[in-house]
């Protein structure tokens, strides 16, 4: 679905390339989950898929960025976004319009989707992310969790075949953060939707991603399922990306031939690892 | 509680109509108010505009748009009074003198502004921001590109008044002590919009990427899902704001 070939980029102020090098293939329907130290590129390398870089922030491109076959530079913006959603990490930048309904009518007005298709497009993305109820509410009056939602809403409204999301729960508490994670999952499986994910919470990450992406210094360090990367947890606190406790516990036991599983995810799967060990 | 020109809901007449009728109806009512000097017409706009008000039950926004445009207009009219020599001379002054026509152009001015101003807020009290953009794109042929600029820029002012209030608060952390005379305000605050318009650009910026990618370059006249057709009683709106406005300008041709 998205293919990144030998792809460099450098912000037209900046002196060092943000992103160097990078090629990663994204199969139809993968969940993808980006994550990585501050700075070191993440944002850079999602605003390659969604055609933001180079159309809205200008600078030296290398290498190329297919999207179902769209190359993201020689087509428009609007093009690109027809195939790829993206939700902004300022929540509140996002929001054009002050009712949540209207936000998401804006983009299927744009996109000219025929009117009879509009209320049903509402409802589903509404009822998708659980929030039909706010659907007449201001968005001032909204939580930061309901926001994230409404945009996550008014982007799915448009079926896009890829979703971009960057740190889409910088603002949120533990509990909002899997409620926003489970509803996107749960759309994903049920649309065979493409998601990005760009995200702080490597734990979060690895409980719903299919791909795990580990940047640092605007180069892929790791690529692979959740548990083959997590098996490198030392690695990853050396790059400054903290694995769940459990993960390091069971990587320090596995180390010294007390556990030979693979990595775990959270306590759960810690206490079964360590009951069948000593089973 | 509803913040400057944000969206009162309601079920009042004034609420029912038709967005862009409403907006052309308050035009025309203002301009009514413009083109006569007639004090006693001006009051009688003064009274449907506050009996308007009234009606949608906003007379607690439009008293505090009455103080705002009266602190405005009472600036006005102290100028008036001390520039226009007129009618019988009340007080001397020494380039001329303060008179009864003095005072009653100055009354004008502030009955004026006001009669002219509080059907144009209520436009946006009784109309989501939304339908108003929509309507005039729709309706009255505003470019969208204009219709979403004025859109943002009502939506950026209390974000970016948050973000004042936010910078204000973290030098007050910091010992910045903005209490005192309002010279000495205005002379702390002044660096301080810096940071703003750093933390403005940056947000308008992110909002025109978010438009963009959702489409925004696609929009054209018929790209609104919703319609707002006339109905009998926006005609009838309409013809009594033009009946308004032709009265003015009669009253005005005949000198009254």
């Amino acid at each position: 679905m998205i293919e990144i070939r030998d792809f460099s980029f450098r912000y037209r102020e900046g002196r060092e390339p943000a992103v160097r090098d990078v090629s990663l293939s994204i199969p139809d329907g993968c969940f993808v989950g980006v994550t990585g130290p501050a700075g070191s590129g993440k944002s850079t390398l999602t605003y390659a898929v969604n055609g933001i870089i180079p159309h809205c922030y200008p600078g030296d491109f290398y290498g190329a960025v297919t999207v179902d076959g769209l190359d993201t530079v020689e087509a428009s913006l609007t093009d690109v976004s027809r195939l790829v959603g993206s939700v902004c990490q300022d929540i509140d930048s996002q929001m054009v319009n002050a009712v949540v309904e209207d936000e998401i009518l804006y983009g299927l007005e744009n996109f000219a989707v025929p009117r009879d298709e509009i209320p049903a497009r509402v409802d589903e993305a509404l009822s998708s992310m659980g929030i039909a109820d706010l659907r007449d509410r201001t968005i001032d009056s909204l939580s930061g969790g309901q926001k994230q939602k409404v945009a996550v809403a008014s982007v799915i409204a448009l079926k896009p075949r890829v979703l971009v999301l960057d740190e889409p729960t910088a603002e949120l508490d533990p509990a909002s953060s899997v409620a926003v994670f489970e509803l996107l999952a749960r759309y994903a499986r049920e649309h065979g939707t493409t998601v990005i994910v760009v995200e702080q919470k490597i734990a979060l990450l690895s409980d719903y991603a299919d791909l795990l992406v580990i940047v640092d210094d605007g180069a892929i360090r790791y690529a692979g399922a959740p548990d083959e990367v997590l098996a490198h947890s030392e690695e990853l606190l050396a790059l400054g990306v903290n694995c769940p406790r459990s993960t390091t516990l069971m990587n320090a036991l596995a180390r010294r031939g007390l556990y030979d599983g693979p990595a775990v995810r959270n306590v759960a799967q810690a206490a079964a690892a360590c009951k069948e060990v000593l089973a | 509680m509803a913040k400057f020109l944000e969206y009162v809901p309601g079920d009042s007449l004034l609420h029912r109509m038709s967005p862009a009728a409403k907006l052309v109806g308050a035009v025309l009512f203002a301009v009514a108010c413009f083109v006569n000097s007639n004090l006693v017409f001006l009051l009688v706009m003064l009274v449907i505009a506050l009996a308007l008000a009234a009606s949608c039950g906003l007379g607690r926004q439009t008293a505090g748009l009455c103080k705002a445009v009266l602190g405005f207009s009472v600036i006005l009219a102290v100028v008036l009074v001390l520039t226009t020599p007129a009618g019988t001379p009340l007080v001397p002054l020494p380039w001329g003198y303060i008179g009864t026509g003095s005072l009653l152009a100055a009354l004008t001015v502030i009955v004026r502004l006001m009669a002219a101003a509080i059907p144009l807020f209520l436009v946006f009290y009784v109309t989501r921001m939304s339908d108003i953009t929509n309507a005039a794109v729709k309706q009255l042929h505003v470019p969208y590109k204009y219709a979403f600029t004025f859109t943002s820029t009502v939506h950026f002012i209390p974000v970016f008044m948050n973000d004042m209030a936010g910078i204000m608060e973290a030098q007050t952390a910091r010992g910045v002590a903005f209490d005192g005379s309002l010279p000495k305000k205005i002379r702390l605050m002044v660096p301080l919009c810096v940071p703003l318009l750093v933390s403005s650009v940056r947000k308008t910026n992110s909002t025109a990427i978010a438009a963009e990618v959702r489409g925004f370059n696609l929009r054209t006249r018929e790209s609104g899902y919703k319609d707002y057709p006339l109905a009998a009683r926006d005609v009838a709106a309409l013809g009594l704001c033009v009946a308004l406005l032709g009265a003015a300008i009669a009253l005005t041709a005949l000198g009254a």
